[in-house]
């Protein structure tokens, strides 16, 4: 591991008194070593071979997701991606349980705004096995009435139980909603029961024949194998699957600059706690802006020392959790800042509050102590994400798909260690703000005026 | 393993044409899992020390353990050993609460505090090359703590504000009702962070006196497990806790003075009327068993038949083939007495009584009927996935080592928990079953007017209890 020593300073905080120098040198991780290879079909695969446990995990990405559900079909995508554990041609429904569950593995899929993943960790010695039954849902699909209109149900169920019965769900719901005014990031993933009711088989034909081939699809394999037999089983299961001569219909719509503060107000039926949410609109994952906007969140928001933590939650007390993310995306992001209040606190001082501390932001460079200890937070992190095989290819997988480049897996992180107090005071500026955000007010009516 | 293999791929090929691609290609022979063995020691003030070296990314993980919790909270003090816990981190003889923060994230690590039943703990998972200053900070915290005024008084706050958003979701406040239900007056019947009456009751002197009471080294388990040597280890564990001593005697333990729980005398079945809730939380739940009973193994097995993993049979019968809830499944939770068992499911409010009636009848099907090999072996390597799973990660190590000493259990069950699971058969999961899955209770938190009337005629002598009526400080449940 590569250390790199900072400054000591002292950290200049509202209280005045003697507060102990603290710092800490700034931490890095070690490179993900990949190999990749592209298939004559199109496909990308890349591996990382770690043999420390006699386990391997497989995840294969769609270029696809819900900014592609087809029109009056909010929430198709991710129905889609539960049809997809369905029959094939030569597998019955739910067989994907039966090689990964019943012989000591893991499965699961989720559907994300740009993409959908899906994978598989397993006994090493499935790995043939595997490659197989994902060669034959890309190839061979087949789904029958009972079986479609059944997981249809789950799916609505599962809108239920995200966005019904949890008192903030409608918030989150409501976030991308509100924001965006023309992507199609502002229909909800999850969608609504009236679109989910209303798609048919003949939407799932079609969604799997226009955006489930080779050549829209990334694979990476990490854990316990033999680079020959992969590349074998590889080209064996999924380089034979040919790539059809259509082009790939693409999102090409651009959020505009929003040219003004937009206020809305949610409700939900059993709300103790009302909420104040903010966002902006920032550049795409692959933006310069995008490590610097990563540590601003991290410095608002991320843990207990966080400055939107110690001032809301801490010395306030007007909210009792606040949550600030960069949302990075393919096409464009969000900066989102939200706070659930604190009884007998109202929604305009945790607007008004979150945009004290942006702007002191703003004002005021970071101090480099502080700057570390959030690229630590964040460093940190990754580090525990990449503690198993399935985590490293999770980042592998979205680093492809999302940023179009697999070494921004490693890029990323020389990129947050380079990040300047300047630089974050900047996009500061810039984007939070001199950018119109949305504003959202939740609060509490009965009926919760969502169906 | 062997097993599952050949009956996965002797029940496919029967219905599959035979040809090169049309059937799975064969998995190769299996390599084994290498199960990590705990070095253990017992300093001389009576902190034991068990060390679990693993190699890989550089992280470490450590937990310190109070071997009480919340079974010690008094009656009306109910949230006591979490609020304990949790204002550890909140202030020392020498740090403030903001300092205890940013030095700990400074360094990429994270604390956690926080009470269980049976224990209380404070979590630090760090990088490799700064653990001996995390763990600094977390001496500090078990060792020296203020437990200052304004600072029980805003975790009291924000606690009772906490417990009002909980409340509120079906699926949280039905695991509140249904500890109340299966527990009555007994210590596991009330909420681990205790209820908005019982947390204006709690006061810093309750805070400080239960600290002096419990933390204290022979009282207390340190487990470790990362990328670090035994004796590394050991040296850490020595500088951080080694001059501990606690105040006074040693009292005995709460829950081994017994208490914890109480007998039920008949099932009952419980609706907390919810206006507007968006989903129906449904739990079918009854006393289980200690994580010491023998039927432990046989417990796990007969679990993962009915409702753990995605093929269990409630994720099955609810899910798959119904489409009436996004999960479902069942767990027991393992503690010095017994605890609780629950099957869970969140449906519409309309299929609350079906969702309910199908749990019931699948416990019951477990005990008239064996569970048949071809099930059973799947189900048995659900279990040891998840073990080799665990195994993985440095979080997951300690949490699996931790539980087997918290318990006084040999650590060497891990080397046979791989044999120990395949040797459950399915007469003893029948016979496991028989004792325990009858007479469960039923709870269900949801917007009753939607329940219908095939509710009614399933469940005529259902108490329903409007939110409003609702006292989780009472047995009964209800307000006076």
């Amino acid at each position: 591991m590569r250390q790199r020593l900072t400054y000591l300073l002292a950290f200049a905080l509202t209280i005045p008194l003697a507060i102990p120098l603290y710092g800490a040198s700034q931490l890095d991780v070690p490179s993900v070593a990949y190999r990749h290879r592209t298939l004559p079909n199109g496909m990308e695969v890349y591996s990382v071979r770690d043999t420390s446990i006699p386990r391997v995990a497989i995840q294969v990405w769609y270029r696809v997701g819900s900014k592609n559900d087809p029109p009056h079909r909010s929430g198709f995508a991710h129905l889609f991606e539960h049809i997809m554990f369905k029959s094939t041609k030569h597998m019955p429904s739910e067989f994907f349980d039966r090689l990964t569950e019943d012989v000591g593995g893991e499965n699961n899929a989720t559907t994300r705004d740009d993409s959908t993943n899906y994978y598989e960790v397993i006994p090493s010695n499935y790995l043939e096995t595997l490659l197989w039954a994902e060669g034959e849902r890309l190839a061979s699909l087949t789904v029958n009435e009972a079986n479609f209109k059944s997981e249809r149900d789950v799916v609505k169920e599962e809108y239920r139980f995200r966005i019904l019965a949890p008192p903030y769900g409608r918030l989150y719901y409501s976030l991308d909603k509100d924001s965006w005014q023309v992507h199609p990031y502002k229909r909800p993933g999850i969608g609504s029961i009236e679109d989910l009711d209303a798609s048919t088989l003949s939407d799932v034909k079609k969604f799997h024949s226009t955006y489930y081939r080779p050549d829209n699809a990334v694979i990476v394999v990490a854990g316990d194998f033999d680079d020959a037999q992969l590349d074998g089983w590889v080209d064996k299961y999924l380089g034979t699957i040919p790539r059809p001569k259509t082009a790939i219909p693409r999102v090409t719509v651009k959020e505009p600059p929003h040219k003004e503060l937009k206020r809305f107000t949610e409700y939900g039926p059993n709300v103790p706690l009302p909420a104040a949410a903010m966002t902006w609109i920032i550049p795409d994952a692959r933006s310069a802006d995008s490590a610097p906007l990563t540590v601003a969140a991290a410095v608002l928001g991320l843990g207990e020392s966080s400055r939107a933590y110690q001032s809301l939650v801490y010395r306030e007390k007007i909210a009792n959790e606040v949550e600030i993310d960069a949302d990075e995306r393919e096409d464009a992001g969000l900066f989102i800042a939200f706070a659930i209040m604190s009884s007998n606190h109202k929604v305009s001082e945790g607007h008004k509050a979150l945009r004290k501390e942006i702007d002191a932001l703003a004002q005021k460079p970071v101090s480099e102590a502080e700057l570390t200890k959030a690229k630590n937070q964040i460093i940190a992190n990754i580090l525990r994400e990449r503690e198993t095989n399935n985590g490293t290819a999770f980042e592998i997988g979205q680093s492809v798909v999302v940023e179009h480049d697999a070494a921004a897996v490693n890029k990323d992180i020389r990129k947050l260690q380079a990040v300047t107090p300047g630089d974050v005071k900047r996009v500061v500026e810039t984007y939070l703000v001199k950018g119109k955000p949305t504003l959202i007010d939740y609060e509490s009516q009965p009926g919760g005026g969502a169906k | 393993m062997k097993n599952v293999v050949t009956i996965v791929f002797a029940l496919l090929l029967a219905v599959a044409a035979i040809g090169e691609q049309t059937t799975p290609p064969l998995p190769g022979p299996p390599r084994p899992l290498n199960i990590p063995t705990p070095a253990d020691k017992t300093l001389p003030n009576g902190l034991r020390v068990i060390v679990i070296p693993k190699s890989g990314v550089p992280l470490i993980a450590a937990r310190l353990m109070i071997k009480t919790g919340g079974e010690a909270d008094p009656a009306d003090k109910a949230g006591l050993a979490d609020m304990t816990a949790s204002l550890l981190t909140k202030g020392t003889t020498t740090k403030s609460a903001e300092e205890i923060a940013r030095g700990v994230e400074a360094l990429g690590s994270a604390i956690e505090s926080g009470a269980g039943w049976d224990y209380s703990y404070v979590a630090i998972s760090s990088l490799a090359n700064n653990f001996g200053t995390a763990m600094t900070y977390v001496a500090d915290v078990v060792r020296n703590p203020t437990f200052k005024t304004d600072e029980v008084d805003r975790l009291r706050e924000q606690n009772i504000d906490a417990l009002s958003v909980n409340l509120k979701d079906p699926a949280q406040l039905a695991r509140f009702v249904a500890s109340r239900v299966v527990y009555g007056g007994g210590a596991y019947g009330h909420n681990l962070g205790g209820t908005p009456k019982s947390l204006e009751n709690i006061k810093r002197e309750d805070a400080a006196a239960f600290h002096a009471k419990w933390y204290r080294p022979e009282n207390a388990i340190f487990v470790v497990a990362g990328t670090i040597t035994p004796d590394d280890a050991m040296a850490i564990a020595e500088k951080s806790f080694g001059d501990w001593k606690g105040v006074g005697e040693m009292p005995a333990n709460a829950a081994e003075a017994g208490g914890a729980t109480q007998n039920q005398e008949k099932p009952r079945v419980v609706v907390i009327d919810m206006p507007d809730a968006g989903q129906a939380a449904v739990i079918v739940t009854r006393r289980g068993l200690a994580r010491t009973d023998p039927a432990y193994i046989a417990s796990q097995v007969a679990n993962a038949v009915l409702g753990a993993g995605y093929s269990s049979r409630l994720n099955e019968e609810i899910r798959i083939k119904r489409g009436l809830s996004y999960g479902a499944g069942s767990s027991f939770e393992f503690r010095r007495e017994a605890g609780p068992f629950f099957a869970t499911a969140q449906t519409k409010n309309e299929s609350a009584g079906e969702v309910a009636g199908i749990i019931n009848e699948q416990l019951s099907g477990m005990t008239s009927t064996s569970v048949p090999e071809s099930e059973l072996t799947p189900r048995k390597a659900v279990l040891l996935g998840n073990f080799g799973r665990a195994l993985e990660t440095e979080a997951g190590l300690v949490s699996r080592v931790a539980a087997l000493a918290l318990y006084g259990l040999p650590l060497g069950d891990l080397s046979h928990y791989i044999s120990d699971v395949q040797g459950v058969t399915a007469e003893q999961v029948k016979g496991f079953a028989g004792t325990h899955f009858p007479d469960e209770n039923v709870v269900i938190v949801g917007d009753m007017k939607k329940f219908g009337d095939e509710f009614k005629k399933r469940f005529p002598n259902a108490e329903i209890i409007p939110l409003a009526q609702l006292d989780l400080d009472s047995p009964t449940l209800r307000k006076p």
